[in-house]
């Protein structure tokens, strides 16, 4: 067996016989056959590569099948339809009830001072006069209620707090549900595709602002680097 | 010293806050609160009388409170006028906007009496 020429040695004998000698048939044939074996190698890898694209194609639709079954499971479950809209409904719910729960402490708390106001103006008038040493310790006892209730005010803060939580946990599942609704609008579930309105968009584009609710503890600023921030710049 | 009558306009687009703000100043001695749901309705009160301090939220729907306070300080007639920014949001980029708009001090909810009463002595004076 003869040895084999590198292909470059081979090109070069070939590039050399251009230059006028002749070249045996038997070179132009070991020359082809290297083209060949490198081109074949080449052949080889792009097929190597074009069957690992394939591959990674069926991969791929084999997800967006699954994804279709899924979605479909979505659909006959009713999570875009149905549950995504009612949890909006229950969020809306635990608004209106802790808005209305907070108004009604609140309420009491004003019927609270005033009681105590009324209590304070009868020991007053009362007669014979009350001790002055009785009245100042139910002055005192008034003082503490009343700074009670205050804390109860400063306490109903998280009605607002959690109100914005939840609208930005409503924002979310609204996004979530509209991304569900389009994907099986997208697989070709048409009949959904009514949903998908403009105005929703727009009204979504308009709460943008909104959608910021309050800061999670250990996100933002406490009240302390705010009020540091404020010294260096007010 | 403050003048425990003078004019607070406090503007939330929550009920509840509202009412949580001017009860704390009626705890602290204010006796001349008045309240508006947002920035444009604030902004309809400011035309129709003066107003000692704006106690505002930043966030709410027409105008919020940033924007309510761009238009305040734009305005000869109510630029002086004391703008403290309640809010919930304690972003540092915040901070600066509110400050970069001309607010007077800032508040992060939940807050307490005590506080509103040391934002309030900053801005206005001790009372």
């Amino acid at each position: 067996m003869t040895e084999r020429l590198r292909l470059s040695e081979r090109i070069a004998m070939l590039e050399a016989s251009q230059k006028g000698d002749m070249v045996p048939a038997s070179e132009v044939w070991q020359l082809v056959d290297a083209i060949k074996e490198v081109f074949g190698e080449k052949v080889d890898g792009v097929h190597g590569q074009t069957s690992q694209l394939y591959h990674e194609l069926g991969e791929l639709a084999k997800f967006i099948n699954s994804a279709k079954k899924e979605l479909q499971e979505v659909k006959e479950s009713n999570i875009a339809d149905e549950h995504l809209p009612n949890a909006n409904n229950h969020l809306d719910a635990i608004v209106k009830m802790t808005e209305q729960a907070t108004s009604k402490i609140m309420d009491e708390c004003d019927r609270l001072g005033m009681f105590h106001a009324d209590l304070r103006e009868r020991l007053l008038a009362s007669e014979p006069p009350i001790d002055p040493n009785v009245m100042a310790g139910v002055d005192d006892a008034m003082t503490q209620a009343e700074t009670s209730i205050t804390h109860i005010f400063e306490a109903c803060n998280f009605q607002d707090i959690t109100v914005q939580r939840i609208q930005k946990v409503v924002k979310a599942l609204q996004e979530i549900e509209r991304q569900v609704l389009r994907m099986v609008v997208v697989f070709g579930l048409v009949e959904n595709e009514g949903k998908l309105d403009e105005a929703t968009k727009a009204e979504l584009s308009e709460d943008a602002a909104l959608l910021q609710g309050p800061q999670l503890a250990g996100q933002g600023l406490e009240q302390d680097d705010i009020d540091a921030i404020l010294a260096k710049l007010l | 010293m403050v003048d425990k009558n003078m004019r607070i306009l406090v503007i939330d687009d929550a009920q509840t806050m509202r009412r949580i703000v001017i009860n704390l100043l009626r705890q602290l001695g204010f006796t001349n609160m008045q309240e508006a749901d947002d920035g444009t309705t604030a902004w309809e009160r400011l035309g129709q009388e003066p107003y000692d301090l704006i106690i505002s939220d930043w966030n709410m729907p027409k105008m919020t409170g940033i924007d309510l306070l761009r238009k305040v300080r734009a305005d000869d007639k109510y630029k002086a006028t004391p703008f403290i920014m309640v809010t919930a949001e304690g972003k540092r980029e915040n901070v600066i906007a509110a400050v970069q708009a001309g607010v007077s001090n800032y508040i992060v909810k939940p807050f307490n009496a005590a506080t509103l009463k040391e934002k309030m002595v900053k801005v206005i004076g001790d009372f």
